[in-house]
């Protein structure tokens, strides 16, 4: 099992560091380091997320900005350990509010306690947040919530990390509020990162949906909860495609549960029940190739204009209510290597938009603050190039990728019908929340 | 609690110590804790605060578990160095493991076994036995991990006090969470030994499948991954266990799910019918493509993972490519492990789609991805023969965007797309040559100049193209320089003029007179000879037909593969090697110093490599047409090689030309070197065999041999010292050999005086630097002390010193193996010098050596017996093995099936040997 677990800052400064076996010799944070940083190997500069040094394999995920790293010498499950890893970076966040170099120094006292509950001997043990408030006596010191950019419902759309995106919601779970009471609330998010991949005449070749319907509870006596689901959801792809749906089915793929959730009554009725631990989790994660309509259309136009110029210009479509607002937008075209100059023009009263050119890796760069439904934005550019071209300049220029948030919108139609907290009281209504994100994944353009 | 912890870290005045030592021993209790919290801030920044031992442990004796909790934590860090106060806390250990809250029990076992001193694991053994049968779970479950602890410490005495007995009933435990921990321990515990003690009998298995839906996630895994080395009665027995295990798939750990394939594979492989194959296919499907909707980190496991399982089921996810294409932003060794997977899937039917993506995939801006990209396109066309000629014009199409890497990979592929498609292609030359003046890599230059060679009646201009390499010929790195010297002979063989004749002069006395790589050098003169004596059969060596080549993207070696399918789930499926490749089962030594020294020796060693006067190796490299290699007489002119030159001291009596025991011997791996008079191989009897006389070694005589014991295999050696002075400082290094043997921990060997010996047993590792190329038994050795200069010997790997413990089979196992194996890998031999004058004698001394018996019986017309054994040699190399003889006369006739028949000389050897 694990021999070590430790966890550094991108300096490569030792955070936490925690020896299980005595069998691993104790530079390896060091030996690790150095070998991620100047990683390389005949795949690239990235080192891989599991290698190995003199016969110690060292196992890690970055998360918020840290490296959580284990060691071990031992033929061991190396998925067990990256989850592990991730559960551990997890339940910190859930006990510290915020999951940073900071609040790791502040806490060290807390995260030791955490970590010889969550390992022992190198076994990973107690690691729901629920369990462990029953073991686990030091209480979080949060740090200062002012310091943090601006909060609120809108950190939800802070891109976060790939299955987890951080959630609005930064207090501990476990440490009072400094106004005494706790509130009764519980979250529910349904968030989706979509990959879409349009070849060159804006026809979709591959589309995917990976979605996840993540909890965070601050209900009291932890009631059971109910969540129901469409009812038109069905699950596993027929081998005739969606044909005989109908329009507006939800066909998933696939989808995996958290351990907490009973699927008694997910076949016919379409509910998940479950008492929620403490702490955030993810109720069911969901995977879905159906078809459905992209948020955003792009119509790319290069064009050569004479010997050393030429001319781009993109137009992209909003494709979806005009109530709903999407934000943080982004395109990069990169162009020819051979671009040296460019100049940008933004239409009539834009706001909130800007462009830029990267000299560095020849791409440029057009951001929107926000685009309403419905609504179409273009950005003209012209580029002037240091040689000649040998071939059309479309076979050099391109894929356009896009980035986007887009809250309260989700591509897939996997819906919240209702959110039921089951308790014997009337006068019990907490806050339910149930809130919709979808996020870029994989959004692409070829040219 | 107020305020923030790393105030802790904060104080820096003089007198801290002192200070702390004061509030320590306050009776206040907040200013103890805060204290404490104080030392063990200083103590995770590195600084020594175990003066304060005795003050800290003083207030171990508390209610308050916060308080308790650090004092522990404290406790383990500096037990180690300070043993006997430790003894001091040992009181309060036993006293908590009795205490009414449960917690603190657990806690205190927790604790007691963290500490690695002998003297505080002697007071442990009461307590543990007490928790492991406590009533609150949590307390048993500490006390099952406990156990391994106590195991890793000191395994007698875990045996001595009956815990391996309690844990084994702990997998009865009505708590998932105690049955998960004891399955853990227990196959740690067996992983070390080599005795039974962990086996899944019929009751167990229940119990775990029963635990399985019950426990947390990590104990699923636990109980998972002991299940998958349950072998299965019969297809039903497997079927049942499948259908326990499938719902894991739909669990939201990427590790349960990984672990559940593992065990489904394993299950699989017993189960007949086909349908219910092809179901549990169809099932593993989706979770196997959710597992790329996971952190990169994952992914990349499950790829490592799913490109073991395609090679084997390719079926599985045949219908799935899309999900393997790549993102934009995933990161660069997710993509590069996508590439693989999707070259695996690609067929007539998808290939269009996948050559799309390459194509795209072909303009990125990773280099290094772009390359792999180009060199998918070509695996698909060596692999498809329908689509070759789709995958060309793609090539080409990357070809004419004159990316200068893109081009230059591109003609290493299409060279090999020649060798696939002989005649096909050819008219696509002319593009190629527009390029030619761009190549600047080696291997790109090297494999133009191939075509141009191999194609040289096609291309008009073929001798002005090669003259244009030949100008900075002296300056062309070897691959380039040996493709030169082939391409300008078969020039010449194709069109015998004046302007090839004078090429061909030119290049000989290049690759002859002006060159330092006996390589190049020999390969110039075999041509050289061959043209002088006979062109004609010059012809016919150098413009031989050459064999096709395959795609190679099935690359992976059956045995390895199935090896590593039964390793899913596991750091070996990550690295594609076997774990003993990895792993070693033995501690690393605490002195680094002597690693670091190792070190110095193994860079003044390699000063000593010097080209090696060439037996047996490669005369040509790894492109055809140069002919057969064999060792023909060198022409005049060629200077007697140089011999090394030994590092220090006067020269060893008979400076034999040794190889380079530590480097690659200039990329000649195998380079065989005649030992010289060193190495006699002396009879093998009781005593070893004399490996370095005394005489060689300047009076230092070595003998040794690798034997086998508790399943792993060492070196016996020993050392005489019949010099003058005291011997000291011993380190031992290997070459490169067939099983990759290597030490695996410093020689230990102590300051040998004049007249004495000692004797040392050196623990090996395998496959720790494998030396490519069909198998032999040669194992090269360096020694070195400080008094000596470094010795060479060689001595032979002795196949029975490897025949591992698991090579027994069943009869019905043998059977079927000995029939699916093709005739083709059957090998006999008639050993005239073996015999066997008792049968029971000989299967007794041969089950010592790991070969099992299987099956006897007795030809009627000659009366002759016959024996068989199995044996298994690592990674997973199975040998059947048939032995006829007449009982009491020599000569054995010993027959042997096994999926590797290029190492049946080796095991003839060992047979040999064994059957004296």
């Amino acid at each position: 099992m694990i021999s070590q677990f430790f966890v550094l800052s991108l300096r490569g400064d030792n955070i936490v560091f925690r020896d299980y076996r005595g069998d691993v010799p104790k530079g390896s944070a060091e030996i690790f380091f150095r070998k991620v940083k100047f990683w390389q190997g005949e795949e690239g500069e990235d080192a891989p997320p599991v290698f190995k040094v003199d016969g110690v394999n060292y196992l890690h995920v970055k998360v918020g900005g840290l490296l959580f790293v284990a060691t071990t010498r031992v033929n061991l499950s190396p998925a067990l350990i990256l989850e592990l890893l991730q559960r551990i970076a997890r339940v910190t966040k859930d006990y510290l509010g915020i999951l940073n170099e900071d609040s790791l120094r502040k806490n060290f006292v807390l995260v030791y306690e955490l970590l010889d509950e969550m390992i022992d001997f190198g076994y990973p043990q107690t690691t729901s947040t629920e369990a462990l408030k029953s073991f686990v006596f030091n209480e979080p010191v949060v740090i200062d919530a002012a310091r943090l950019p601006n909060l609120g419902p809108a950190a939800l759309f802070i891109q976060g990390t790939k299955r987890v995106p951080g959630t609005s919601v930064t207090k501990s779970v476990v440490a009072n509020e400094t106004g005494g009471r706790k509130r009764e609330e519980v979250f529910v998010d349904i968030i989706e990162k979509i990959s879409v991949t349009f070849n060159a005449s804006g026809y979709v070749l591959t589309s995917e949906i990976d979605g996840t319907i993540q909890m965070k509870s601050y209900l009291s006596g932890n009631p059971e909860i109910r969540v129901a689901l469409n009812e038109d959801l069905s699950i596993g792809r027929s081998e005739f495609g969606g044909a005989f749906g109908g329009g507006s089915m939800v066909i998933l793929d696939d989808c995996n549960f958290h351990e907490s959730v009973r699927l008694d009554d997910f076949e016919t009725e379409h509910y998940l029940t479950l008492v929620p631990p403490d702490g955030e989790f993810p109720v069911m994660n969901y995977r879905m190739t159906q078809e459905f309509k992209p948020p955003f259309k792009v119509f790319p136009v290069i064009e050569e204009a004479g010997p050393f110029k030429a001319e781009v210009v993109l137009k992209v479509r909003a494709d979806f209510p005009a109530n709903v607002t999407a934000n943080t937008v982004a395109l990069r075209l990169p162009l020819p290597k051979t671009t040296s100059r460019m100049s940008f023009e933004l239409e009539a009263g834009a706001t909130g938009q800007s462009t830029d050119f990267k000299e560095a890796n020849k791409t440029m760069e057009w951001s929107l603050r926000k685009i309403v439904g419905g609504s179409e934005h273009t950005v003209r550019a012209k580029l002037t190039l240091t040689q000649e071209r040998n071939v059309n300049i479309r076979k050099e220029a391109g894929p356009i990728s896009m980035s986007f948030t887009i809250p309260m919108f989700n591509a897939s139609k996997l819906a919240v019908r209702y959110l039921q907290v089951v308790k014997k009281s009337k006068s019990y209504n907490p806050y339910r929340w149930v809130r919709y994100v979808t996020h870029s994944n994989s959004y692409v353009v070829r040219v | 609690m107020s305020g923030h912890d790393s105030k802790y870290f904060t104080t820096t005045k003089k007198g801290e110590i002192h200070e702390l030592k004061e509030e320590l021993n306050s009776q206040y209790k907040d200013k103890k804790k805060d204290a404490v919290k104080k030392v063990i801030a200083a103590m995770t920044v590195g600084k020594d605060v175990s003066m304060l031992f005795t003050d800290v442990v003083n207030c171990m004796q508390t209610e308050n578990l916060e308080l308790k909790k650090l004092v522990y934590l404290y406790l383990i860090n500096y037990a180690k160095s300070h043993p006997d106060l430790a003894i001091l806390a040992v009181n309060t250990f036993v006293k908590d493991s009795q205490d009414p809250n449960p917690l603190i029990r657990a806690l205190a076992v927790r604790t007691m076994g963290c500490i690695r001193v002998d003297k505080i694991t002697e007071y442990l053994c009461d307590p543990l036995q007490r928790c492991l049968k406590d009533e609150d779970p949590y307390v048993r479950k500490t006390a099952a991990i406990c156990v391994a602890k106590l195991h890793d410490i000191n395994a007698e005495l875990v045996e001595d006090r009956g815990f391996l007995e309690a844990l084994k009933d702990m997998i009865s435990d009505s708590n998932p969470m105690v049955v998960a921990n004891a399955v853990a321990a227990l196959a740690e515990i067996q992983e070390g030994s080599s005795k039974v003690i962990f086996e899944i009998t019929n009751h167990t298995l229940f119990k775990l499948l029963a635990a399985l839906n019950e426990c947390t996630e990590w104990g699923q895994v636990f109980i998972l991954d002991a299940l998958s080395k349950y072998k299965a009665k019969d297809a039903r027995d497997a079927e049942n266990i499948v259908e326990r295990v499938t719902p894991r798939l739909q669990h939201a750990n990427c590790a349960v799910v990984l672990s559940a394939v593992k065990v489904i594979l394993q299950q699989m492989e017993l189960i007949t019918s086909v349908d219910v194959v092809r179901n549990l296919c169809k099932k593993m499907a989706p979770p196997l493509v959710t597992l790329l909707s996971a952190e990169p980190e994952i992914q990349y496991v499950a790829l490592r993972n799913i490109n073991l399982i395609v090679q084997r089921r390719p079926s599985i996810l045949a219908h799935e490519i899309k999900v393997f294409f790549c993102k934009y932003n995933d990161p660069i060794y997710v993509k590069m492990e996508k590439l693989e997977i999707m070259i695996k899937l690609a067929s007539d039917r998808n290939i269009d789609q996948v050559l799309l993506e390459f194509k795209e995939y072909a303009t990125e801006v990773d280099v290094d991805f772009v390359r792999k990209a180009v060199r998918a396109i070509g695996r698909c066309a060596i692999k498809l023969d329908r689509a070759a000629e789709r995958c060309i014009n793609v090539l080409l199409e990357l070809i004419k965007i004159k990316v200068n890497y893109v081009v230059q990979e591109a003609i290493i592929v299409i060279k090999d797309i020649f060798r696939r498609y002989p005649n096909m292609y050819e008219s696509i030359i002319a593009t190629l040559c527009e390029s030619l003046d761009n190549l600047d890599e080696p291997e790109a230059k090297a494999s133009m100049i191939w075509i141009i060679g191999e194609y040289a009646e096609r291309i008009d201009n073929a001798d002005e193209l090669l003259e244009s390499f030949l100008e900075s010929f002296p300056e062309e790195p070897a691959q380039v320089q040996l493709q030169l010297l082939t391409a300008a002979v078969k020039l010449f063989l194709k069109k015998p003029t004046e302007g090839p004749q004078q090429m061909i002069q030119v290049v000989l006395n290049n690759a002859t007179q002006e060159t330092d790589n006996p390589d190049l050098r020999d390969r110039a003169y075999v041509y050289w000879r061959l043209l002088s004596t006979d062109p004609e059969a010059a012809k016919d060596v150098v413009l031989a037909e050459k064999p096709t080549i395959s795609d190679d993207s099935n690359m992976l070696d059956p045995s390895l593969l199935d090896d590593l399918l039964a390793n899913i789930a596991t750091l070996a499926s990550v690295y594609h090697k076997p774990a003993e490749a990895f792993v070693s089962r033995t501690r690393p030594t605490q002195t680094r110093d002597e690693d670091e020294e190792f070190a110095e020796q193994d860079s003044g060693a390699s000063d000593t490599s010097a080209p090696a006067p060439d037996g047996a190796h490669q005369v040509h490299g790894g492109y055809p047409g140069a002919g057969p290699s064999g060792p023909l007489p060198p022409p005049g002119g060629y200077g007697a090689p140089k011999g090394p030159v030994p590092p220090t001291g006067p020269p060893p009596p008979a400076p034999a030309p040794v190889p380079d025991l530590l480097g690659d011997l200039m990329g000649l791996d195998n380079a065989l070197v005649p030992a010289g008079p060193v190495t006699q191989s002396a009879p093998a009897g009781p005593p070893l065999p004399v490996l370095l006389s005394a005489q060689a070694g300047q009076g230092l005589q070595i003998c040794g041999q690798l034997i086998r014991r508790d399943g792993q295999v060492f070196y016996s050696l020993r050392f005489e010292n019949n010099t003058q002075m005291p011997l000291d400082g011993f380190m031992i290094q290997f070459n490169k050999n067939t099983f990759g043997l290597a030490s695996a921990g410093p020689l230990q060997v102590p300051l040998l005086q004049p007249g004495t010996s000692a004797n040392t047993l050196l623990p090996m590792v395998l496959f720790q630097n494998v030396a490519p190329g069909p198998p032999n038994s040669i194992l090269q050795v360096a020694v070195k002390n400080n008094q000596q200069p470094v010795w060479y010997f060689t001595d032979k790997i002795q196949l029975q010193a490897l025949f591992v413990e698991e090579g027994q089979m069943e009869r019905s196992a043998f059977l079927e193996t000995w029939k699916s194996l093709p005739d083709s890998h059957e090998v006999s031999k008639d050993l005239p010098n073996a015999i066997v004058t008792n049968s029971e004698a000989t299967l007794e001394r041969l089950l010592k050596t790991n070969l099992f018996f299987i099956a006897r019986r007795i030809l009627k017309d000659t009366s002759q017996e016959v024996l068989y054994l199995s044996g298994k040699v690592p990674p997973n190399v199975p040998f059947l093995v048939e032995l006829t003889f007449l009982v009491g006369y020599p000569s054995v006739k010993c027959a042997v099936k096994t999926p590797s028949p290029e190492m049946a000389p080796l095991f003839f050897e060992a047979m040999e040997s064994l059957l004296r």
